[in-house]
């Protein structure tokens, strides 16, 4: 399964981002494997949803280096801030590289599976039939086929969120990107989505992650990284960080929880 | 110190001598008096019409419906043209008493102005009680408060706040369409504009001016309503943020209805 | 029953004019209301200052006065034109701007300006979430508007579309007073001559309030069209 040798698919190097004169992140380094399932914890402003949006250049950091699938993303100074030199580039790397959002973000005016079938068709290419074919597979996958041609407005948050997962998945990404996918779900709905995400990791999926689940983050990540006030201050094997945690905020964060 | 140089283009320009400017002025005079009568007689008009128009028996609710309808679905001018014309036609007006005021354009263009603005405030009332919030008339009822109570302290302050938006938005379109009263002779701004036009065959300067008088009585009105809007909305003081006026002004400029 | 003095063929005729007027002005006004909402929300600082400077003016003056002086001025500046070529270069020309094309063109530009405060409205509405989603699968720019910003953007806009459309409609009638010949003026030539101003206003008033009425049902599909998917709420 996980070798020394597994390719690196993405590689961030001290992303620094401010925000006016506040630095939210003051050089995070990340690199994810084949099969790496890493999950950032800590605490609210302690950066980690910041620093998952500037790896699909959502958010634009103004230091630092990033490199997709071996690609290294090139910036240029404009008046705008740090810009990235390639839109095409960004484009690319952004459909390798996938995200669920909090949110869920669902296209509130398209069915279920049109969401799902959207950017097959329109970034890749893919020819509707196939699109349409893959979409009710993934949509059998996350156990929402009953809901295909439902609008997001007609689903429950957990299934509005399992859907989002299907149309992340829809683009066959490299690695995939959840900003707290649970946070916004009633505690009776986060059971069914972290289900899915655990069949994920379990197939292989290279998974970014920013979770308040500390026993799911325990289960499925292979390491742990703790930020605290935009830096990195422990970083391991989920054994390691969450049974033995070295720093005092570690400890303070997680006695809360 | 600027009216040195000032005086001097004046005069180059034959047209704005002491002359054309009184006529600008009786010109302002009469649309300022115009407006605001339609305006006043039209607000008094409008609360019980705007009662009536919400009111469970049809019999009170669909002449008043018919009217909004009708007045909001035809243009002013020819609403305009069928009372000024029009009057003429009433038996033995022109024996009466009345005809030495109807036959001057004042009078017929202020019964088309407060029919039309009638129509739109009354809509705009109805609309604002209907949309109390129904919490408030239940917490109301739940004290035992009478209808005729329940109107007077709840309803109708509350929908006073509601509407102001909506009409302000009706105090400038209103002035706008007084321009219209200069079709039918009236000497408004617009009329007076028209007749230095004629008279000096300057359309630039003559309707130049006469635009830039509009533009400062609306843009004073503005400032007037946004002051009571912020005074009648309390709760939302300190929430706007500081724009330079000029932004402020132009995302204020309201939307026809 | 209805006497129109055979005024009818006229009335037809005067009645095409507005109703050709307004769709073309439509056209005209939205073209311009998107590029303006585009530039009022610009982050660069001549854009928006133009648009400004452009919407706080036309709505700040009485259509009429802008009417007045779009056309009156126009033709002083053609004359002055043809003048002064004539003076510098011998050249007979006369220039005649169509009073059709000067009507569509001033009203164009006249709701342009309030169609870019519906637009930039119902831009600024769409959930930034939706886009979001999009960015990050790598749509390009142009596939964001035209797939996901414009649907979601026109449920917003459609009431204040409307409400300008009914407006502008309305508005129509004042080309009457420029000197076009649409409804309204036929119907003033024929109330002078007749003497009958009730029956052409009138008949014009009902003439007005079916185009309304069939503007409000086309709009009321339009509505069910783009709210596909809403129960109200979410956006």
């Amino acid at each position: 399964m996980l070798t020394n040798e597994s390719e690196v698919l993405l590689k961030a190097e001290c992303i620094a981002k401010r925000f006016g004169d506040t630095h939210v992140l003051k050089g995070i380094s990340l690199t994810a494997r084949r099969g790496d399932v890493i999950t950032l914890i800590g605490s609210s402003g302690s950066g980690k949803s910041t620093f998952l949006r500037c790896l699909n250049l959502l958010e634009q950091p103004d230091g630092g280096e990033l490199e997709i699938l071996g690609q290294p993303i090139r910036f240029k100074m404009t008046r705008h801030g740090r810009l990235p030199e390639d839109d095409k580039r960004v484009q690319w790397m952004r459909s390798r590289v996938a995200m669920v959002f909090q949110s869920f973000n669902l296209w509130a005016h398209m069915t279920l599976v049109e969401n799902i079938i959207e950017a097959p068709i329109h970034v890749l290419g893919m020819p509707r039939r196939k699109a349409l074919d893959r979409a009710y597979e993934l949509l059998a996958k996350v156990g929402l086929d009953e809901r295909a041609d439902h609008y997001p407005s007609q689903l429950s948050g957990g299934q509005q969120q399992r859907g989002a997962i299907a149309r992340a998945l829809a683009m066959d990404p490299d690695v995939m990107l959840f900003d707290e996918p649970t946070s916004a779900l009633d505690p009776e709905l986060v059971g069914d989505v972290l289900a899915v995400m655990r069949q994920l990791a379990e197939e292989g999926r290279t998974m970014v992650l920013v979770t308040h689940e500390m026993d799911f983050a325990r289960d499925v990540s292979t390491r742990i990284m703790y930020l605290n006030q935009g830096e990195v201050e422990e970083e391991g094997p989920p054994q390691r960080v969450l049974g033995s945690p070295q720093s005092v905020r570690l400890r303070q964060f997680l006695s809360t929880r | 110190m600027l009216m040195e140089p000032l005086t001097v283009w004046l005069a180059e320009r034959a047209i704005f001598t002491p002359d054309t400017l009184a006529v600008y002025w009786q010109g302002i005079k009469t649309t300022l008096a115009l407006v605001s009568l339609s305006l006043l007689v039209g607000f008094v008009i409008s609360l019980p019409l705007s009662l009536a128009r919400g009111s469970h028996h049809g019999w009170l609710r669909r002449p008043v419906q018919a009217f909004t309808y009708v007045f909001r679905g035809t243009p002013l001018l020819v609403q305009l043209y069928l009372i000024y014309y029009g009057v003429v036609f009433i038996d033995d007006i022109q024996e009466s008493w009345l005809w030495p005021l109807v036959k001057e354009p004042f009078l017929p263009a202020l019964l088309a102005f407060t029919l039309n603005t009638v129509a739109y405030t009354t809509e705009i009332f109805h609309g604002a009680i209907v949309n109390t919030p129904r919490g408030e008339l239940e917490a109301a009822k739940a004290c035992g408060m009478s209808r005729p109570l329940i109107y007077r302290r709840i309803v109708f302050p509350s929908a006073f706040r509601r509407a102001l938006p909506a009409y302000g938005n009706e105090v400038i379109l209103t002035l706008h369409a007084s321009a219209i009263a200069s079709t039918v002779t009236l000497m408004d701004i617009t009329g007076a504009a028209q007749f230095v036009y004629s008279r000096f065959y300057a359309p630039f300067e003559a309707f130049i001016f006469a635009a830039l008088i509009y533009l400062v009585i609306t843009l004073t009105l503005l400032y007037v309503l946004r002051r009571l809007e912020a005074r009648f909305n309390p709760q939302l003081r300190g929430v706007r943020k500081q724009r330079r006026k000029i932004m402020a002004f132009g995302n204020a400029i309201p939307q026809k209805p | 029953m209805l006497n129109l003095h055979g005024y009818g063929m006229r009335l037809a005729e005067g009645a095409l004019v507005t109703v050709e007027l307004a769709a073309l002005s439509l056209i005209i006004a939205v073209l311009l209301g998107l590029v303006t909402a585009n530039a009022k929300l610009s982050k660069r600082r001549l854009p928006h200052l133009m648009a400004t400077l452009y919407t706080t003016l036309i709505r700040g003056v009485p259509d009429l006065v802008l009417m007045m002086l779009f056309f009156f001025g126009g033709q002083m500046l053609m004359n002055d034109l043809s003048d002064w070529l004539y003076a510098r270069f011998g050249l007979d020309l006369f220039f005649n701007i169509d009073a059709f094309i000067a009507g569509v063109l001033t009203i164009g530009l006249i709701f342009g300006a309030y169609m870019g405060e519906t637009f930039r409205g119902a831009i600024q509405a769409v959930d930034k979430g939706q886009v979001e989603a999009a960015t990050a699968c790598g749509m390009s720019r142009a596939l964001i508007f035209r797939r996901i910003r414009f649907p979601l953007m026109m449920r917003h806009a459609l009431p204040g579309l409307s409400n300008n459309w009914l407006v502008l409609l309305k508005t129509t009638a004042l080309v009457s007073v420029i000197g076009l010949s649409d409804m309204v003026r036929v119907a003033t030539q024929a109330s002078k001559t007749t003497l009958e101003p009730f029956t052409f206003m009138l008949f014009v008033a009902v003439i007005y309030l079916l185009l309304t009425s069939l503007s409000e049902w086309v709009f009321k599909r339009l509505t069910r069209k783009y709210n596909a998917g809403f129960t109200g709420g979410r956006s």
